[in-house]
């Protein structure tokens, strides 16, 4: 499958330093990117590091691993600026510092969290604890004042905390503190039962339950060698394309509510629904949740019959088509959206940003076609890519994209699909360490799941990475120099996951 | 301009009534508990399934606070112990109304003298305190043309101070604890605190984490628990109204 991966660790030795950081250097360059960089206690107070990248090749999916100290190693950062966050987080679930690192703020754990504890490390951390508070950049200079917003903000919606420095109205600088959100959810996926694994992924990003468990579910089909059969993929990828449609609708309707174009907040907000009532009848559930199980779909899935469906996404489409081409036309919103929060396609290749973010600056980066699952191989939706980079184009972006999705929803859907069988569990073979890496094109963004279990086949580390995770550092380029009045337009245009970013 | 008008005239009135009836299947709504559920056998192969420890094999009964409606327990005794009905009314109330045991509708509860306080206007201050992001998004759908919250006099206000209480998700992770803990107490008294969702009553599917307190009960004093993961937009208007003493089956308006 051109959507997950298995390597046999027991095959691949770990590399030197200098070899794993001219792995991670040849990461950075045209549609090659780091989809993951996590450690492993892989036995009592020994680590590795492990890095999986791809993309340049579809399905071609690559690591590399290096054995570090218990106490820290060289950051790689300086070669591979897509691992700055990745390192952030190694430090504060794992204690190992990464020497050197640009901006070694915490991440997951704030000023309350005791000292010297790292949750996924079995034996104590070196003392002493490298991690001092949150030390936000200061903007010195005439005229330049701070505005503090949030964790609490003022919508309903998830928290975080935004520190802007401005020379009067323009931003100077952003900086975003996140990990509020943070749950731990990456150490509950070892120890829970098979399906009690595919729930977790399902709150993941509640907006992404689809794309997550998807992703979640191929890597434990792989793991108990339990594929689930074509019917069912066709499935999953009617619900990730109905789950990117109702996300695009609710963000143009987002859009609407922050420009004050009431029209589309209220055509948007009502369609976005209509979407997720979709969803529901496909699955029981507005956000896709029950879709998923190990080795197929849920016994109830689908709960409407394929011709009915074609008939209600024709008439979605229809309105979908008509607000969406009023909105884009109307003079108000292309003045405010028009050259707005601007994300240069360099800065988006140099950051590796991923999705509909990054195909919005010009960055032709996308898992359905880079890593296709079985439902996308022959024929994906038609690309589409833009390259202004503002919020006007990330908005068209979104517009297209649904029809892209429209147009090749019916065609997945003709001819029969019976509901996929789903199979039982399966016992999972014993065949050696291995790591698993699945790969998904969720609405934001591609969706990595990673897995590492041992020669009995138990899970002993599970990595997510969000394309939240990925994209947050966009915002604080496309904002810069922006008024700050345009914050909550630039801010919406890329509508990033908290939780998915915090797990 | 004129096709905006336009569009709104072809798209006339979109606003549910209340009550709305049933929602379409496989929608799980309000568990059906069937007797053979009592049967030793049955509940303990329900519960066997259950991820989150919803139900209890030998008090042989389902919590609401903690299950998330997978309905992996109604496949697993093929519905012959529960059953999910595609009715969005869900028991709400304090922590202990949300255990299941028969086959009784327990209703919510008004509190008394919410009315004579708040008269019929409602405002809220929404926390996501470690959740998803599912129950937020229910929330904010509650404000959109087809819920229409405001119509009953409820809504979400930007600052605590402007509120009446606290609207909260999530199963408090430790990061959000003292923020959720401020923006209680910068609500003038009385206040109340309605939990949504199982993580917020339970802390759900993240229950035992070492980042979460395992719910809001565990922080604040909880008015109103509105189960669900996430609880359907229709469950959050029933709940609350129910709450206010605003029942749907009759003139929720007044
Ligand atoms: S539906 Fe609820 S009680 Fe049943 S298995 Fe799922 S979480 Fe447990």
């Amino acid at each position: 499958m051109h959507c997950v991966h298995t390597f046999e660790l027991g095959k691949s030795a770990p590399r030197t330093e200098e070899a794993f950081r001219a792995f991670l250097r040849e990461t950075s360059g045209g549609n090659n990117r780091l989809l993951a960089l996590f450690a492993e206690e892989y036995s009592s107070g020994r680590f590795l590091l492990h890095a999986v990248a791809g993309g340049s090749v579809p399905g071609r999916f690559v690591h590399a691993c290096v054995e570090t100290s218990p106490r820290s190693f060289r950051t790689f950062t300086d070669v591979c600026p897509g691992a700055h966050l990745f390192e952030r987080e190694i430090y504060d679930l794992f204690g190992l510092v990464p020497e050197g690192h640009p901006e070694l703020n915490p991440l997951r754990f704030h000023e309350g969290w005791p000292k010297r504890s790292f949750p996924l490390r079995s034996v104590g951390a070196p003392a002493p604890d490298a991690r001092r508070g949150y030390r936000f950049l200061q903007v010195r200079g005439e005229g330049i004042h701070e505005v503090a917003v949030g964790p609490v903000h003022a919508g309903v919606i998830e928290p975080g905390h935004f520190r802007f420095s401005c020379a009067g109205e323009t931003i100077q600088n952003l900086e975003i503190r996140l990990g509020y959100q943070h749950k731990g959810i990456e150490s509950l996926f070892p120890g829970s039962p098979g399906m009690g694994r595919i729930l977790l992924s399902e709150s993941i990003s509640g907006d992404t339950a689809v794309g997550h468990s998807t992703a979640c579910a191929r890597l434990l089909e792989a793991i108990t060698g339990n594929p689930a059969d074509p019917s069912a993929e066709r499935w999953r990828a009617v619900a990730l394309e109905i789950e990117r449609i109702s996300n695009h609708c609710g963000d143009l309707g987002g859009l609407s509510t922050d420009i004050g174009y009431l029209f589309g907040a209220a055509h948007f907000g009502r369609l976005r629904g209509a979407a997720l009532n979709l969803l529901l009848k496909i699955t029981g559930n507005r956000f896709g949740r029950g879709l998923n199980r190990i080795g197929g779909i849920g016994p109830r899935v689908p709960g409407i019959a394929q011709e009915e469906l074609i008939a209600a996404l024709g008439s979605l489409r229809a309105e979908v088509e008509s607000v969406g081409a009023t909105m884009l036309d109307a003079p108000s919103v292309v003045a405010r959206m028009e050259g707005t929060g601007r994300l240069l396609s360099r800065t988006a290749a140099t950051l590796q940003f991923v999705g509909m973010a990054a195909r919005a600056s010009g960055r032709d980066v996308d898992a359905r076609r880079d890593f296709p699952s079985p439902a996308y191989v022959e024929a994906p939706p038609a690309k589409v890519l833009l390259d202004a980079g503002d919020v006007m184009a990330r908005a068209g972006v979104r517009v297209m994209e649904m029809r892209a999705s429209f147009d090749w929803l019916p065609g997945v859907l003709t001819g029969a699909i019976p509901p996929g069988t789903i199979a039982t569990e399966g016992n999972a073979p014993a065949a050696g360490r291995r790591l698993i890496v699945s790969v998904e094109e969720g609405w934001r963004g591609e969706i990595v799941h990673a897995a590492i279990v041992d020669d009995e086949s138990r899970i002993t580390r599970f990595k997510v990475v969000d394309p939240s995770f990925r994209n947050w550092p966009g915002l604080l380029f496309a904002v810069q120099k922006n008024v700050i009045s345009d914050f909550p337009v630039c801010n919406k245009s890329f509508n990033l996951s908290y939780s998915g970013a915090d797990l | 301009m004129l096709e905006s008008i336009r569009k709104r005239a072809r798209t006339g009135k979109v606003t549910l009534d209340l009550p709305a009836g049933d929602l379409p299947t496989p929608f799980r709504g309000m568990p059906v508990i069937a007797d053979a559920f009592r049967s030793a056998n049955v509940a303990e192969e329900c519960s066997r399934v259950c991820a989150t420890e919803a139900i209890d094999p030998e008090k042989k009964t389902i919590d609401l606070g903690r299950c998330v409606f997978c309905g992996l327990c109604e496949e697993a005794c093929d519905g012959e112990g529960i059953r999910f009905s595609q009715d969005p009314r869900l028991p709400c109330g304090k922590r202990e109304h949300l255990v299941l045991g028969g086959r009784e509708f327990p209703t919510v509860k008004a509190a008394p003298d919410l009315r004579s306080l708040l008269g019929r206007s409602l405002h809220l201050r929404e926390v996501s305190a470690g959740g998803c992001n599912g129950c937020d998004l229910e929330a904010q759908a509650l404000g959109n043309p087809i819920f229409d919250l405001q119509r009953f006099g409820i809504d979400f206000v930007a600052s605590p101070r402007h509120a009446d209480g606290l609207l909260v998700t999530g199963p408090v992770s430790k990061n959000m604890r003292e923020a959720l803990v401020k923006t209680y107490e910068a609500i003038a008294e009385p206040r109340i605190v309605i939990a949504i969702g199982a993580c917020a009553a339970s802390g759900g599917i993240f229950r035992g984490s070492y980042a979460v307190e395992n719910g809001v009960g565990a922080v604040l004093p909880v008015a109103l628990f509105i189960p669900g993961c996430p609880p359907h937009p229709l469950t959050l208007l029933y709940g609350i109204l129910g709450f206010l003493g605003r029942s749907p089956e009759k003139n929720p308006r007044r």
